[in-house]
Parts: structure tokens; sequence; C-alpha cells
């Protein structure tokens, strides 16, 4: 393949893909990458924990009710 | 993603329980084919398969078309979700004449605050999970 070739070949490439119009971003997305770093954990407030505690305990003390919930989830 | 937000929420709002129905069906399944559980489950499993999850979807719905009106957090507004569904349920069980264990009555009383705490804290922390991931509320 000589050097004719070559061109010939960029040529014909160059035909058949057609270029990439706007191929620039049409939004910064730094501020959203930001956004998310910046996001805390889930806090779960000691009211929470206390129900969950409370909904463990009860469903200990009180298995019979577990097919129920279970039919209403 | 500002389009279609109900259909969004309808899916964010049926995945939880049709996530717990595997646990559901399971558990229903072993009793009643494994264990021999006296108990024609069958008869109403439609109700934890097909209402409850659909329930769900509108509920979150119902959340979201709200949210702007009403300030109710998703919490307290999933918690409502066990005095819609209990009646509802048990009317299926008695339209399709399904006994209900004689050990079930007298928990009532202590299955509806155990039912409103689970949907709360389901509702809090799931559904919005789920809400928030969709980009809804």
């Amino acid at each position: 393949m000589n050097l004719q070739d070559d061109k010939e070949l960029r040529e014909l490439l160059k035909q058949s893909i057609a270029p990439v119009a706007d191929t620039e971003l049409q939004r910064d997305l730094w501020p959203q990458m930001l956004k998310r770093l910046d996001q805390q954990p889930v806090q779960v407030p000691w009211f929470d924990w206390a129900l969950a505690a409370l909904l463990s305990a009860a469903l200990l003390l009180f298995p019979g009710v577990i097919p129920a919930l279970l039919y209403h989830l | 993603m500002n389009q279609h937000t109900y259909l969004r929420a309808y899916m964010a709002g049926i995945t939880v329980p049709t996530i717990f129905l595997l646990v559901v069906a399971t558990v229903f399944c072993i009793g009643r084919y494994v264990y021999n559980v006296p108990v024609p489950v069958e008869r109403v499993i439609v109700f934890p398969m097909a209402v409850v999850p659909n329930l769900w979807g509108l509920w979150n719905m119902l959340f979201v078309a709200l949210h702007g009106r009403t300030r109710l957090a998703i919490g307290f507004h999933g918690a409502l979700l066990p005095l819609l569904l209990g009646p509802l349920g048990f009317a299926l069980t008695r339209i399709l004449d399904f006994p209900i264990p004689h050990f079930a009555m007298p928990l009532l009383p202590i299955g509806i605050p155990i039912a409103l705490i689970a949907y709360y804290l389901a509702w809090k922390y799931l559904v919005a999970f789920l809400n928030g991931t969709l980009g809804i509320a």
C-alpha cells in the first residue's frame, strides 16, 4: 500500500463517516458531581431507631402478627 | 427526567411490595405445601400479589400529586395506607370465605400499630429513596 492508496483510503473513510456535529456538552456536569459528593449519608433519627426496635420487639413477642403483616405487605 | 412523573411515582411505589412479595409467596407456599398448614392461602394470595403492589403505586402517585399542597411527610403518608389496606384485606377474606386462624383476631389491636410503624419506616426510607432515585418528590 503506497502513499496514494493511503490518501484515497482516508478520503473514502471521510466520505463514508459523517462528521459528528455539536460535540460539546449541553450543560456543565461538574456542579451536579459536586452536589452528589456533598450529599450526606442518610441520617436516621433516634425516634426511627426506637420505632424499629419497638417493631422488632413486637414481632418477637407476637409472632402471630407476622402472617397478617405479610398478607398486607 | 421531567416527563411521566406519575408513571415514575407508580413504579417507585410498586417496587417495595413487589420485592417483599418474593418473601410473602415463599413463606405462604412453604407453609401451605411443605408443612401442610390447613389454611387455604391460595384463596386470598391475589391480595398481596396484585392489590397491595398496585395500591402502593397508586398511593405514591397520590403522594406526588398532593406533595405541593399538603406538605405531609412521606412516612406519615405511607402510614395511612394500612388504614385502607386492612379493611380491604379483611373484606376480601370475608368475600372469599377465607377462614381466619383463631389466634389472629385477638392480635388485631397489636397488629394495627405494628402495621402503621412498619409502613411508616418502609415509606420513609425505602419508597423515599426510590422516589429520590427516580427524581420525584
